[in-house]
């Protein structure tokens, strides 16, 4: 197969025959479509018609938005970025935005066969045909869907064999400050919260088409919206050991360096006040109500932390207003104050009260996703539990104190006891606790760390009298293998490799051999491909490319999970993995990512290393500034 | 007050399964504002039940489910306000009041109505084949695994249009143990009358499932659930 048109191109010909065309170009065979809709599994991920789902009326002069996620439905569904986005363009009359998930492989496979290309769940129509297809960047192991989903759209994969009938390929997300691995495949990245350069973007577009000019026109103008970075427009020279050498503009209209946009008023910014309500069961299926952006803790290994900040709260009132009307428009039953730390929403307490008793009457409950061990109070947990129960998760990260100095994540073991041991007296019986395996400076004793706070938990449980607990206690403790990723403290440091990695597990395994308590852990070959894709650079961009052409998708799904394919495409590339997973970064090296500013500065990043492996903490940035950086994005940020 | 509604579920929505429709009707419910009773005990959930479950993929005009209401309410203005807050492709035809002693819709309905359309295949034949044999058994999955059945004994009647040769009406038994998939029987009477579907070519039939209507038997007559309807 060529890079080009992919096998879809040629077999839509084939079926051209039975196409309808209307005004926007030519529709889907949809009784077709519907055959192949009765022989695949849950076919009502590819069925749309839900409800809160926007439909318009279409023009020749509509701007065709395609907000594609590169999973499934029912993970992409459960994304609140595509909730806003979505919403917000359909707010303009002179757009439509639709959405498009990744198809399940018994699906894609029936699309092939039958000469079905990618389409929009809302009109049905071919994603080719669209102005703009948006890719939501949310983890790096949907990079080969991207291509997949190219591919079955029958859209050029590679952005310098785009011609002027192409849509514009569109990525953002957090994974798109360091777009470099997907240079090659897109035309535009998007740095940064969306929601006004969506708008600015179009505008430039609306003008642009009616002007005929090139898609070079286009690029250079997009080029010049800030947040807006379009990597054809950088040429990247490298040393003779891999390592980058020089980023450098190639065209006048890109910027040397380009900064994130950031949401300056929370209460004045967009968001929607109605969400589709899906059919089928997804991830996260209830109204997510957004308390803020960003994070002052400054967790060193945290990328959210620092790419999403200055922190911006939304109001009480605006929050409590925003619930009132997505209950009514949606029907959910449940709420979920979703943030990146949600328990330091500075009005907390009230607003939980208040949701309380505006909603106990019609049965919703409420659920916070990011709970900190040290902001979770008894009273807190008794309110929450009037309406339902839902699971107690924790995330101390490491075992001993010494390492959650070392992450700079202020949590003490004294947070720990008084959390479970209030959440035990008040009826829980189940405790999650999370934590990461190969972080920076580990050592065994940090493990033993791990396996000593499950049974302190288990011992808290036990303190309680027998008539006052719940019976039934399990302890679920899950190891993640850390990654190092971009613009955070972490960037520069090696990740461990695979064998000291399951070595670690192991470990575990044994010593968490504890009645009550179950360990859960995964094999690190995903996190080693992760760590790779999040610090890459854009010679990864061949790799991907054969690795989808070895069959690799789905990666992040453990069934599809191909290690060999990946393996075998670092070769035929002739790149080695180790290079960017377990190297050690000197100070003054070019990382593949230093054009992207996040507001935080690489100085900034350093000089927290440091302070890590000297064990010294830095405090939450509402005590104290630490000086990141952020405020040069803006006065009076934070 | 117990409420039974008749509502339809028509092509754009037709690949929900019943889980699907259950939580869609309870989030309707909600965003109505309609009263509905809520059960007692430890996990409170809203009292309402189904009839037959819908395939998934069959579109129908005769879906019915009962609810009921912890205060009472007019049925036309229950009816406008559930129409309004369910998703396009689910409408309420009809709600009426019935006797809070009547058993559960499940527990009635006896017979399930299918209209079947599809191209290029001669029903006369498929009909035939399926006159002539006596015992059709086929394996059957369900929750327990998969069981053999044998399909005439789930068929009440199979008969072509009389105006159109290309429309199939088909009835099917519905008991206690559920009833076979209109879909199974189609397949099985195609095979039989040798026309197999070739699976490389999937356009081969396009062939489509409509559910006209659940039937109860009442006195020596076929009657629908609205006929239970309280005087």
């Amino acid at each position: 197969m060529s890079h080009g048109r992919g096998i879809i191109g040629s077999v839509l010909l084939a079926h051209k025959t039975k196409d309808e065309t209307f005004e926007g170009g030519t529709l889907l065979d949809k009784l077709l479509l519907d055959q192949i809709m009765g022989q695949v599994t849950k076919p009502v991920r590819y069925m749309g018609n839900e409800y809160n789902m926007v439909e318009k009326d279409i023009s020749e002069f509509s701007i065709r938005f395609a907000f594609a996620f590169p999973d499934v439905y029912e993970v992409g569904m459960s994304h609140l970025g595509m909730k806003i986005l979505y919403h917000l363009i359909n707010e303009r009359s002179d757009a439509y935005c639709e959405r498009v998930f990744a198809p399940w492989v018994d699906m894609e496979e029936k699309m092939r066969e039958a000469g079905i290309p990618l389409f929009s769940l809302e009109t049905k129509t071919p994603v080719s045909q669209f102005d703009f297809v948006g890719f939501t960047l949310q983890y790096e192991m949907s990079y080969t869907n991207i291509l997949n989903m190219l591919d079955l759209a029958g859209i050029p994969l590679l952005a310098k064999d785009r011609e002027e009938e192409d849509p514009f390929i569109l990525v953002g997300g957090p994974c798109a400050y360091n777009a470099e691995p997907l240079a090659d495949f897109v035309d535009l990245v998007a740095l940064g919260e969306g929601e006004e350069l969506i708008g600015e973007l179009l505008d430039l577009y609306r003008g642009w088409k009616q002007s005929g000019h090139s898609r070079r026109v286009f690029l250079e103008k997009a080029a010049k919206i800030p947040g807006v970075y379009v990597p054809g427009f950088y040429d990247i020279t490298y040393l003779e050991d891999g390592q980058v050498a020089s980023v450098q503009p190639n065209n006048e209209s890109a910027p040397k360096r380009v900064a994130k946009r950031i949401v300056r008023d929370m209460d004045q910014v967009f968001y929607p006040d109605r969400m589709i309500v899906p059919f089928m069961d997804i991830v996260h299926d209830r109204i997510m109500l957004e308390l803020f952006r960003g994070c002052t803790r400054g967790c060193r290994f945290c990328q959210a932390g620092m790419i999403y900040r200055p922190i911006r709260e939304r109001n009480m009132d605006k929050l409590l207003e925003l619930a009132e009307r997505l209950v009514k428009s949606t029907g959910y039953e449940e709420i979920s104050l979703s943030s990146l730390s949600s328990s330091d929403y500075s009005q907390l307490e009230d607003l939980v009260k208040q949701l309380m008793k505006r909603f106990e009457h019609n049965r919703v409950a409420l659920s916070l996703p990011s709970l900190r061990l040290d902001s979770f109070e008894k009273e807190f947990i008794e309110e929450m539990q009037k309406v339902r129960k839902t699971g107690l998760t924790f995330a101390p990260e490491a075992g001993t104190q010494r390492m959650r100095d070392v992450i700079n994540k202020g949590v003490t073991e004294e947070d720990l006891v008084s959390t479970v041991s209030n959440a035990f007296a008040s009826g829980w019986n189940g405790i999650k606790l999370y934590f990461m395996i190969g972080l920076p400076t580990e050592t065994e004793e940090d493990l033993q760390g791990i396996t000593d706070m499950a049974r302190l938990v288990k011992d808290c449980y036990y303190q309680i009298e027998k008539e006052k607990r719940q019976k039934g206690l399990k302890i679920t403790v899950s190891t993640s293998s850390f990654v190092p990723k971009p613009f955070t403290p972490f960037q520069w440091v090696p990740q461990d490799t695979m064998e000291q990695l399951r070595e670690k597990q192991q470990l575990l395994r044994g010593a968490l051999r504890i009645k009550n308590v179950v360990y859960n852990w995964q094999d690190p070959e995903v996190s080693y491909l992760e760590a790779v894709f999040a610090r890459g650079d854009r010679r990864l961009g061949n790799v991907l490319l054969s690795a989808w052409k070895n069959g690799a998708r789905f990666d992040g799904w453990s069934e599809h999970f191909n290690m060999d394919a990946w393996m075998k495409a670092f070769e035929e590339n002739n790149l080695a993995p180790e290079f960017y997973a377990h190297r050690r970064r000197e100070k003054d090296e070019v990382l593949p990512w230093d054009h992207i500013d996040t507001g935080v500065t690489k100085a900034f990043l350093w000089n927290q290393w440091q302070m890590a492996l000297k064990g010294e903490t830095t405090p939450d940035c509402r005590m104290d500034c630490a000086g990141c950086g952020i405020t040069r994005l803006g006065e009076g940020l934070c | 007050m117990r409420i039974l509604v008749e509502y339809t579920r028509e092509e754009r929505v037709k690949y929900i399964s019943h889980l699907d429709l259950m939580r869609c009707m309870q989030r309707g419910i909600r965003r109505a504002g309609i009263p509905i009773a809520f059960s007692k005990g430890f996990n409170p959930h809203p009292v309402m039940a189904f009839a037959s479950a819908l395939p998934v993929g069959v579109t129908s005009e005769g879906e019915y489910m009962d609810i009921e209401l912890s205060q009472p309410m007019s049925l036309p203005v229950f009816k406008e306000l559930l129409n309004h807050a369910l998703p396009k492709g689910i409408t309420v035809r009809e709600a009426v009041v019935t006797d809070e002693k009547t058993p559960s819709l499940m527990s009635l309905i006896q017979r399930a109505d299918y209209e079947v359309t599809a191209e290029k295949i001669d029903w006369r034949k498929a009909c035939a084949a399926y006159a002539y044999t006596s015992e059709i058994w086929v394996d059957k999955k369900g929750k327990k695994g998969i069981t053999t059945i044998n399909l005439k004994e789930g068929v009440e009647d199979i008969r072509i249009d009389e105006e159109n040769p290309a429309l199939l009406h088909l009835s099917m038994k519905v008991g206690s143990k559920g009833s076979v998939k209109p879909e199974l029987v189609i397949n099985e009477i195609l095979k039989l009358s040798g026309q197999t579907p070739n699976p490389e070519d999937l356009s081969a039939f396009r062939l489509s499932i409509h559910r006209t209507g659940l039937y109860l038997f009442q006195e020596g007559e076929w009657i629908t659930p609205m006929a239970l309807k309280k005087d």
